[in-house]
């Protein structure tokens, strides 16, 4: 064999070497990467930054989650460090209630629900863009879709003073109800009468 | 050369002028003498909704398009004044402006010429009588005069009419040869029943009442889709449409509405009264002026019945496989059948059948009907122990408990706040089916709420949502389907309603 016969050879062993790790990352990729909507996968880059962002000192948010044997909402406190930016705020509390209560409760959120977009307005309300996972965390019902609401609005608007009333809009749109029950038309201002009271 | 002979003040008037002239011109020039509608080609299983024009006063329909409804074309050669069209194993020819159509070198003449509008070829509505029979094997039905074709093996139904006077109002009964399904709307100040798939050849197009109540009922199925529209007398008359005997007899009363219910203070604290008070006890004098005038027995309250979710929207599941549009069906029948029975009601259906029925569509169904109650009926999550019934009453979510009612007196009412008008009676109302679902062995009956129900919305009558459960993928819906327990819980409601309306159980 020639000595350019036996360059080319290897140069087209090199080649061939690295088309197959290609191929097998590309396969790894394709087949056995979590899809995007997973629950670890959820966190998008935003929500990421929402959370880094708090570099404030440690404080208490209280969530609510709902509970459907007594109808309320019952209220937990977690250890936070807020974000300076108010919409920011909004998605920690919203991320926060999608990891779930720690106490036998309901889900608002479904883990895997995807924070997509957060607004304030100057007049305080905060329109909430959540991917339509969060529909796989409720089961659909008059008082569960209306808890699962209200766990939301309060929720956001016992931690963001700025906020006075929440807009959920899924998937970037406007819809009529949650799962065909709970009214969703209008920014929905907290109702605090749902709320467990201390005992 | 213009701008050296004409002075630069002039050029700006003349421009003006030639404004002004031209829009005159636009706005007096003659209207053509044509107008668009369609035509309607009935098939055994599907329907086609061809436009047509109207030419100097004949209905012409596109010829390519109806050729394409019953065969392909094998070949097309068009010119300026003539077209050839192969179709099966015949050819056919025609020249515009000429009624004569060359079928295989035989000719047929149109009762009108041929005409080419806007690129397409049109031919007169007989047409369809004269030359598409000897184009198709299938049979061609087509009455002269009337905008639909039946072609193939289609039998249409047809119906008679007939009204009667009532006490208050006026009866229309109409007599079908077919079964018809139902579902009512409101358009432009008429009523517009809509008479489901199957088509129908009405022996008349319209019929006109000098009636108090009733002026016109036309047929209309130009959109594909048969219906009534009924138009009325006056403004303001209830409308109450009840399809009965097979669903081939549908009654439609129209009658003057009830006595507005009296405007609740802002102060007030939550009527309790006893569940034998009526929901609207006083009358303004005007209201009683007419009250005094009205005839002895007034019709019948209207109970709108609300079965939730329905056609693609099957709401929630159970874990055997019970979804909640079917169970709420169930249920909406059973209450219908024991309202019908205490002979106190009239009951109107916001959705019959497995049909997607918007939000919207259900509150027009009800505020028409000017019914007196209106109830939803839902079945989902609610937790614990089964069979558990609750009663929400509606709660705006854009206000806290504040509501509309006597806080501000609006002429104009918007459509989604008629609901917020009405809470004192809806809360009376969930009250009283609370209590009296309380006493059924074995169920749970929480204490009446309020929430953000939807479908409550744009009710223009003291209205509750009755939700059962638990229907979730956790549990099975063995007790909610359970008969004894359905009849028993509607029982319950024509009791309280009847309770409500003054008779007692």
């Amino acid at each position: 064999m020639s000595r350019r016969a036996k360059l080319l050879t290897v140069a087209l062993l090199l080649v061939l070497a690295g088309a197959l790790i290609y191929l097998r990352s590309l396969t790894r990729r394709t087949f056995f990467e979590p899809p995007p909507h997973s629950d670890e996968s959820a966190k998008t880059q935003l929500n990421e930054a929402a959370l880094q962002s708090g570099a404030g000192p440690n404080e208490t948010a209280v969530l609510y989650f709902p509970s459907l044997n007594t109808r309320v909402l019952v209220a937990e406190k977690r250890p936070i460090k807020w974000a300076q930016a108010g919409a920011d705020r909004v998605r920690q509390v919203l991320l926060a209630l999608a990891e779930g209560p720690s106490q036998h409760l309901g889900h608002p959120l479904a883990a895997s629900t995807n924070v997509r977009a957060v607004f304030l307005t100057l007049e305080g309300t905060a329109y909430v863009d959540l991917s339509n996972d969060l529909l796989g965390g409720i089961y659909p019902g008059i008082e569960s879709e209306s808890l699962a609401v209200y766990s939301i609005v309060n929720s956001i608007t016992a931690n963001v003073p700025a906020v006075k009333k929440v807009k959920i809009v899924i998937e970037g749109q406007e819809v009529d109800t949650l799962e065909g029950h709970a009214d969703l038309t209008d920014a929905i201002v907290p109702d605090a009468s749902l709320v467990q009271s201390s005992p | 050369m213009l701008n050296e002979v004409v002075p630069a003040s002039w050029r700006k008037a003349l421009l003006w002028l030639t404004g002004g002239l031209c829009g005159l011109a636009l706005l007096f020039w003659p209207a053509r003498p044509l107008r668009s509608d369609s035509f309607v080609f009935y098939f055994p299983n599907s329907k086609r909704v061809i436009p047509l024009e109207v030419i100097e006063n004949t209905k012409y329909l596109p010829f390519l398009q109806v050729l394409n409804l019953v065969g392909t074309l094998n070949s097309l050669s068009e010119k300026r004044n003539n077209i050839k069209v192969g179709f099966g194993k015949d050819h056919i020819e025609l020249h515009a402006d000429d009624a004569r159509v060359r079928l295989d070198k035989k000719v047929i003449l149109l009762a009108a010429p041929v005409r080419v509008s806007n690129g397409k070829w049109m031919v007169p509505s007989d047409f369809v009588t004269v030359v598409l029979p000897k184009l198709t094997d299938q049979d061609v039905e087509y009455q002269v005069g009337t905008n639909r074709v039946f072609l193939g093996n289609v039998k249409p139904g047809s119906f008679t009419v007939r009204l009667e006077p009532e006490s208050n109002g006026a009866r229309l009964t109409f007599q079908f040869t077919d079964k018809v399904t139902l579902r009512t709307e409101s358009s432009n100040g008429q009523w517009v029943m809509f008479l489901g798939d199957h088509p129908v050849q009405p022996l008349e197009q319209s019929f006109h009442f000098q009636n108090p109540y009733v002026a016109a009922v036309r047929f209309d199925d130009q959109d594909g889709l048969p219906k009534l529209l009924i138009t009325p007398s006056s403004p303001g008359l209830n409308f109450y449409p009840l399809l009965t005997e097979g669903d081939k007899v549908l009654r439609a009363e129209v009658s003057k509405p009830a006595p507005p219910p009296p405007q609740t203070p802002a102060t007030s604290a939550p009527a309790l009264t006893t569940a034998g008070a009526p929901p609207a006890p006083a009358q303004t004098p005007a209201a009683a002026q007419a009250g005094a005038a009205a005839p002895p027995s007034p019709p019948l309250p209207v109970v709108a019945l609300d079965a939730g979710h329905g056609g693609d929207d099957t709401g929630a599941k159970s874990r055997d496989g019970v979804l909640e549009k079917n169970l709420v069906a169930t249920l909406v029948g059973r209450v219908r059948q024991s309202l019908l029975a205490t002979a106190k009601f009239r009951v109107v259906l916001t959705r019959t059948g497995d049909a997607n029925t918007t939000f919207e569509q259900r509150a027009v169904a009800a505020n028409t009907a000017g019914a007196a109650y209106f109830l939803t009926f839902h079945a989902g999550d609610l937790g614990g122990a089964s069979p558990r019934v609750a009663v929400y009453t509606f709660q705006s979510p854009a206000q806290e408990t504040a509501t509309l009612a006597g806080e501000t007196r609006l002429v104009f009412v918007p459509w989604s706040q008629i609901q917020e008008a009405y809470l004192d009676q809806s809360r009376q109302l969930a009250r009283t089916l609370q209590q009296d679902f309380a006493v059924i062995a074995g169920v749970t009956a929480d204490l009446p709420t309020s929430a953000p129900v939807r479908t409550l919305r744009s009710v223009n009558a003291p209205a509750v949502a009755i939700e059962v459960g638990s229907l979730s993928p956790d549990d099975d819906a063995t007790s909610l389907s359970d008969t004894a327990f359905q009849v028993q819980f509607a029982a319950v409601v024509a009791e309280a309603l009847s309770a409500l309306q003054g008779g007692g159980g």
